[in-house]
């Protein structure tokens, strides 16, 4: 049941994201660089947690669990990776755009960035790890 | 680590996914635990080996590196 109502939330969040995106790309005109790599990094993230909740759908309808020890420990790793590289991301971003770039990066991109990037390292290392096995 | 996980689970005509079901886990962890890929932890290996009617000690052999 709590495996279900997982899915279920899931879906949810996922479906909620692809309708605000849908609306932002309708809404944003002509979309600059710095837009579409976000736009990007959501895409990538949106599409691999269906595609991980496809693959739990497809385990329950066999009578299997959805999770098992080995995906919990591989959850748990992958949500290390994130969460280290959302740290080095806060502090990174403003550097890498003051250096190269010349730019102050404000508040809310670097609240972004680390966002996104915590996010985009959780689901590689996720999948990544998850079919690797270890 | 190796195990005799394959060669019991022919015995008894199971396949990775009968085995998974019976003990509750997700196929794929049967298979990255027979390829040695996963270590499981203490509980799985127990429930492995009673699924399989043998011992921890039989059925994981682990090599000193």
């Amino acid at each position: 049941m709590k495996d279900k109502i997982g899915i279920v939330v899931g879906i949810g969040i996922a479906a909620a994201v692809i309708v605000t995106l849908y609306f932002y790309v309708q809404n944003a005109g002509n979309l600059e660089l710095n837009e579409i790599f976000p736009i990007g990094i959501v895409s990538i993230i949106v599409v691999s947690v269906l595609y991980i909740l496809w693959d739990r759908i497809k385990n329950i309808k066999k009578g299997l669990p959805a999770q098992d020890e080995r995906l919990k420990l591989t959850n748990y790793k992958a949500c290390y990776y994130g969460f280290i590289a959302s740290i080095w991301s806060a502090v990174g971003a403003p550097l890498i755009s003051g250096i190269f770039f010349d730019y102050e990066l404000e508040g809310h991109y670097v609240t972004a960035v680390v966002v996104l990037f915590g996010g985009l390292t959780f689901i590689i290392s996720y999948l990544y790890l998850a079919w690797k096995g270890k | 680590m190796k195990t005799r996980i394959k060669e019991l689970r022919a015995r008894y005509d199971l396949t990775q996914e009968d085995l998974a079901r019976k003990i509750g886990v997700r196929r794929e962890t049967i298979l990255f635990i027979e390829k040695g890929k996963y270590n499981p932890s203490l509980k799985l290996a127990h429930d492995i080996a009673k699924a399989l009617q043998t011992t921890i000690d039989d059925l994981f052999m682990f090599e000193d590196e």
